[in-house]
């Protein structure tokens, strides 16, 4: 035994370090020898000193699309290699999973949650009570949401989201859109929140909203099929459809105005009806606010050209789609399913195969997918089964249905207080997740609570 | 024979009387001689007299008839002078005959008299008369005085009598004694020559035969010719000769030569014995030596002195040899030898499924072989093998039991069908007894114990909607209009219907007002036409305004608990029953109309067979309406009102079925499941047989619900929730190929909803867009399998 542990400290085997990472390439990139009983912390620190950097940086290291959790020889092992091969090893900054940090509680499950970035960050938590809070990290709610009597929403809020510092959108279960402004004081402890704009035009409950700041435009999807395409601003909504605004009857039968409140009503810019089923998610891409993506319950996504308001593509899943984010860099757009997993798509038109890739892990309903902001690799999940997961789409294995990849970590919900999560999620489910730079992530659920996770490496 | 005598004492009076007193007898006789001639009469007279006692007897005995005249003659002259008349020509003829009788009398006195005077009971004189012996020659036969004179009667009459019947002297023949025991033994001993063991019927004495009777029987039996002097055996007649004789035989002697042996062969055998001994003749030939040819391959042993050497691609070393030795060996070569695995394998193995009956083991020397364990099992087995009968080797089948299941497609193959849980849907308290999908798919309507109608989101699952029907009714049934446009819910609690427009979202969306408007369009109808015959039971009327405000539009007051209600596809009928034996069986089944206000009440009378009805459904296309009762399902034809179909699913109690939604345009005929509270799970083809053409028995406890997917063309599914808390989702393809039957795979159990109170899965509801599925317990839950 002792000499063939020898032998193994003597082996060596031949290494090609590689990385995605631009700020780390190392200049010099012929393969290296190195000795394989190697783990991950000596080769963080050899590929720490190569790169001559004065504070060091934690790596990962992936083979094969596997994390190395142990030696290189054991590896070699475990996976039948020859040590006589050439490894081609891929690095990445290390992430340390993201630590519980504090919770915000509500009176109700809370539906969907935002950050507002700036020099203190703003968290804006819509909740199923029908109110939308803005909170600041210190877990101090700046300002609450006027009720239904004062221009609030009639219903759950669905989604809500920040369309720029003073602005706010948010899509409810009463079929409307409304835009809020929002403004702080300047102590920084107190903040108004104000209806501005009714938007009518869905004929059933909003599900999501994503605006886009720059070129005041905001998504929706609804419910009854249609992705609605909306202005933030007053002057360019048209009218509001004169069918779908809420009028009291007397007792004569005539229709009156409902609401006391003088509030603007307008309509949408654009319906989008193509979907044969509830679209779950809409969002712009990225890089061009002219292109929007859509999830659905018909089990498709579609891409939209939102100049014309017209369908351009549709991707057929084989199952039913409740979420959906856009990468970015790689081209893949992800979408959460109800069959427990999330489908990497490439929407663009030349795109070969369908689904690039496929994570699973989840336990039920994906019903809310956010991105990294630091690293375009990693995106993070939440579910019904009460998890949020972290994933590494360069972590993947080919299996008989394609490219599979396994989560980084999991997160369950702090308020199980360290009990296994029940079955199917019952009373923990996640609805929503958001990952900010500074502040985490955030994931709200069923447990009425908006629960923040940090790595360290997150200041 | 008492009577016989008299007369003949008569008779004898009457000639004494003629002879001595008067001739009265014989005025009589001159009577009737005046008829005949005078000589006759006396000849015949005379005649009488010799011909003797015998005829004198006979002739009274003809003339019975005439006692009286005898009487009024034997009692004399009195009877004379009654008739005066008459004497006097007696007196004339009495003197005519005077000649003729005085010879008579004449010729009596000469012989003696052949009676005797002996006194009779009344101490009269009475004549008694010897017998008369007729003579040998006599016409008469000579009675046998022992001979019974029963004549026909038979002799069984006689029975239970001491005699067997009366001899020609009135005497009684008894019954001869039949002999004791012994007597009957000893007559059988000495059977005498002729005996043959029957009585005479007519003697009752054993019946004895003659020699030559005997020999007659003998011959009937035989079946020989009866008659005497018939000879069987008789000499042949040689009438012709039947050889025939070609030439004579002839009687020279046999020549010396056929008795002394031949001097020619056995020169010939001494020539061979001289040959074979002086080695000529050889009585083997010696076997030929063929090996010769073999030789001419040559053989090399390249291996003959091989010396070891280190591998190298270009030296072959020596093939290796079969390992020497025997596996049977007390010592065997190591590689014999069992390693452990092999050795449990063996001892696991039956003894009739092992390969060889000994495990090869190593001895290091022969003394230390133990004795043979199998010794005396071995012996016995042979003995058996020897005397009792050779026992025959059991052989086992070896077949694969998966290879007798039928060839099913993998489930993999169909899917999607529902497979997991994806919420569950909290709130009611007490059991959810139905449930229902709204037409779009968003929405989850639920009634339960609580008395409250509730409509959920399907994802998350969050209640939007309740209204309460009173605590102290239970909701049995949640229905959602069809139309996606109009969301109408009817749920049946109490003995009420309610139909609600739900509050969706808003307090009046288009929709709702487009419901509000559908329901609300039959009042005037019901204003307008409230002069036709509707039923008073069943009332439409408004709600009260708590109830309105929750969203109730219409209370439509039934009078007995609906358990079931199924829409029509055109939503504009509804059917309900109400299954209760108390219910009335006009009332029990009652058709809605959503647009007129209305309600039928088609049935008057209770269906036939199975008691009362627990379902009902509308035909997806045609206008039929099934109806179960508890063991029959009826089709009937709704625009002929007439019975179309009766179908016999065979089970005890039905609980629910369900039509396939499109079967009958692709298929051409209806398919119905049907599910009973016997457990069982049942497929029927309307057109193949009333029977089920599946029977699909999976459940442990009674089957509540089932259920087609509405979409059956893309998901060609059903499912069928139990008792015991389990869903069993199947694949159900109906081709559209007639030939074909329907394809049924069991797919997925569904288990999760806990049984409480003994009841599991109260009611399903398949998604109308996706392969999901909707689920009611008695736990109090209701859940969202998906796929």
């Amino acid at each position: 035994m002792a000499a063939t542990s020898a032998d193994s400290q003597n082996s060596q085997v031949r290494v090609r370090l590689t990385t995605r990472d631009a700020d780390l390439v190392l200049e010099d990139n012929a393969p290296i020898l190195i000795p394989t009983s190697f783990r991950r912390y000596a080769l963080s620190t050899l590929v720490n000193s190569l790169l001559k950097s004065e504070k060091s940086v934690p790596l990962e290291f992936l083979i094969n699309g596997k994390y190395l959790r142990t030696t290189i020889d054991e590896y070699l092992t475990e996976n039948g290699l020859s040590p006589e091969t050439t490894l081609t090893v891929e690095y990445a900054r290390a992430r340390i999973p993201p630590q519980y940090v504090t919770s915000f509680e509500h009176d109700d499950w809370v539906s969907d949650v935002d950050v507002l970035s700036g020099q203190s960050p703003r968290i804006l938590s819509a909740s199923y009570d029908g109110l939308l809070r803005v909170w600041n990290t210190s877990a101090q709610v700046l300002v609450t949401s006027p009720g239904r009597a004062h221009g609030g929403h009639g219903s759950f809020i669905k989604s809500a989201k920040f369309v720029s510092p003073d602005q706010i959108v948010s899509g409810s279960f009463d079929r409307t859109l409304r835009l809020w402004r929002y403004t702080e004081d300047q102590d920084g402890f107190s903040a108004s929140l104000t209806p501005q704009l009714e938007l009518y035009g869905h004929k059933s409950s909003v599900d999501s909203v994503c605006p886009h700041s720059g070129s005041g435009r905001i998504l929706s999807a609804s419910s009854d099929h249609s992705v609605g395409l909306w202005s933030t601003r007053k002057s360019d909504a048209p009218a509001a459809p004169e069918a779908l605004v809420p009028r009291a009857r007397t007792k004569d039968g005539k229709r009156r105005k409902l609401s006391e409140t003088t509030l603007s009503q307008r309509g949408p810019l654009a319906l989008m009806q193509q979907h044969t089923g509830p679209v779950s998610g809409a969002i712009f891409d990225s890089n061009d606010a002219t292109v929007g993506y859509s999830s659905s319950w018909d089990q498709t996504v579609r891409t939209w050209d939102l100049v014309t308001a017209s369908l351009v593509d549709t991707r057929p899943i084989s199952s039913a789609l409740l979420s959906i984010e856009h990468m970015p860099s790689l081209h893949l757009i992800a979408a959460g399913s109800i069959s427990r997993v999330i489908k990497l798509i490439d929407p663009r038109v030349s795109a070969a195969t369908v689904a690039a890739m496929t994570l699973k892990g989840h336990k039920n309903s994906v019903v809310s997918l956010a991105r990294d902001p630091t690293n375009e690799y990693t995106l993070v999940s939440g579910s019904h089964d009460g998890t949020c997961r972290v994933w590494d789409v360069r972590s993947t294995q080919q299996e008989k249905e394609g490219a599979v990849g396994q989560s980084l970590y999991t997160l369950p919900r702090a308020s199980l207080e360290g009990k296994p999560s029940p079955a199917v999620g019952d009373g923990v489910k996640v609805f929503a997740v958001c990952w900010h730079k500074e502040v985490g992530i955030l994931s709200t659920g069923e447990d009425k609570v908006v629960q923040i996770n940090r790595g360290n490496d997150q200041t | 024979m008492g009577e016989s005598k008299k007369r003949k004492a008569v008779t004898k009076d009457v000639e004494e009387d003629a002879a001595i007193v008067s001739g009265d007898e014989f005025d009589f006789g001159q009577l009737d001689g005046s008829l005949s001639d005078d000589d006759s009469a006396s000849g015949s007279d005379a005649e009488s007299l010799t011909s003797g006692a015998e005829d004198d007897s006979d002739a009274v005995s003809i003339g019975s008839d005439e006692v009286p005249w005898e009487e009024k003659v034997e009692s004399g002259l009195l009877t004379s002078k009654q008739d005066g008349g008459s004497v006097t020509v007696d007196i004339g003829a009495g003197e005519n005959d005077a000649p003729g009788k005085d010879q008579e009398a004449e010729k009596s006195e000469d012989e003696t008299p052949n009676y005797r005077i002996v006194k009779d009971a009344n101490g009269n004189d009475r004549y008694e008369y010897d017998e008369i012996d007729p003579g040998e020659d006599s016409d008469y036969s000579v009675p046998d005085g022992e001979a019974n004179t029963i004549g026909d009667i038979p002799l069984s009459f006689y029975d239970s009598y001491p005699h067997i019947g009366y001899n020609i002297n009135g005497k009684k023949i008894m019954r001869p004694a039949k002999g004791e025991a012994l007597d009957a033994l000893l007559e059988s001993i000495e059977i005498p020559k002729g005996w043959t063991g029957l009585s005479d019927p007519s003697t009752g004495k054993p019946l004895q035969l003659s020699q030559q009777e005997l020999e007659l029987l003998k011959k009937v039996q035989m079946n020989e010719v009866a008659t005497d002097g018939y000879d069987p055996y008789e000499p042949t007649v040689e009438w012709f000769t039947s050889k025939t004789e070609t030439m004579p035989l002839t009687s020279a002697p046999e020549p010396k030569r056929r008795f002394v042996p031949s001097k020619h062969e056995a020169k010939r055998v001494m020539k061979i014995v001289q040959a074979i001994r002086e080695g000529r003749i050889l009585p083997y030939k010696p076997p030929k030596e063929e090996e010769a040819e073999e030789d001419e391959v040559p053989n090399y042993d390249i291996w003959a002195d091989e010396q070891p050497r280190p591998d190298h691609a270009m030296h072959m070393p020596a093939p290796k040899l079969p390992p020497p030795g025997f596996d049977e060996s007390y010592h065997p070569p190591p590689e014999y030898l069992p390693d452990k695995k092999e050795k449990e394998e063996w001892e696991k193995r039956e003894e009739e499924d092992r390969e060889k009956d000994y495990l090869p083991t190593d001895y290091s020397s022969l003394r230390k072989v133990p004795g043979y364990g199998r010794f005396l099992k071995e012996k016995f087995e042979r003995c058996l093998d020897l005397y009792l009968a050779p026992r025959v080797r059991r052989t086992k089948l070896n077949i694969d039991p998966e290879s007798l299941l039928p060839k099913l497609p993998s489930p993999d193959e169909l899917r999607p069908f529902p497979t997991h849980e994806a919420g569950r849907f909290h709130g009611h308290k007490g059991r959810v007894r139905s449930l229902a999908i709204d037409p779009s798919g968003q929405y989850l309507a639920s009634g339960g114990d609580d008395g409250t109608v509730r409509v959920w989101t399907l994802m998350p699952q969050r209640e939007v909607w309740s209204v309460s029907v009173g605590p102290e009714n239970a909701v049995n049934v949640v229905r959602w209009r069809p139309g996606k446009d109009t969301p109408i819910l009817a749920a049946c609690a109490g003995d009420d219907i309610y139909l609600c427009v739900p509050r969706l979202g808003t307090d009046a969306g288009p929709e709702a007002e487009a419901a509000q408007a559908v329901l609300d369009a039959g009042w005037g109808y019901a204003a307008s036409e409230s002069n036709t015959p509707k039923s008073s039971l069943v009332k439409w009327s408004r709600p009260s305004s708590t109830q309105r405000e929750q969203g109730v539009a219409i209370v439509i007051h039934l009078g007995h608990t609906a358990k079931t209600l199924s829409f029509h596809s055109s939503g504009n009928h509804f059917v309900t029953i109400c299954p209760a034996t108390t219910v009335p069986a006009s009332q029990a089944i009652a058709i809605h109309t959503v647009s007129k206000h209305q309600t039928q009440l088609p049935f008057r009378k209770r269906l036939k067979g199975g008691g009362s009805p627990q379902v009902a459904h509308f035909h997806p296309s045609k206008p039929i309406l099934f109806v179960a009762n508890q063991r029959v399902i009826r089709a009937y034809d709704l625009s002929k009102q007439s019975l179309l179909k009766i179908i016999q699913p065979g089970a005890r109690w039905i609980s629910s079925f369900d039509v396939h939604p499109t079967s009958s345009s692709t298929a051409g005929s209806d398919n119905l499941i049907v599910g009973s509270y016997d457990r069982r799970l049942l497929w029927m083809d309307l057109d193949l047989s009333p029977r089920p053409y599946k029977t699909l028995r999976f459940h442990e406890k009674a089957i509540r619900t089932v259920r087609f997917h509405p979409a059956t063309n893309r998901y060609p599914l059903f499912a069928d929730g139990s008792d015991d808390g389990s869903i069993q989702v199947f694949h159900g393809q109906v081709t559209s190929d007639m030939m074909s039957n329907a394809q049924i795979v069991p797919l997925k159990v569904l288990r999760g909803h806990k049984v409480t109170g003994g009841l599991g899965v109260m009611d399903l509801d398949w998604h109308p867009q996706h392969p999901w599925l909707v689920s009611a317990g008695g736990d109090g839950t209701c859940r969202l399998w998906v796929s």
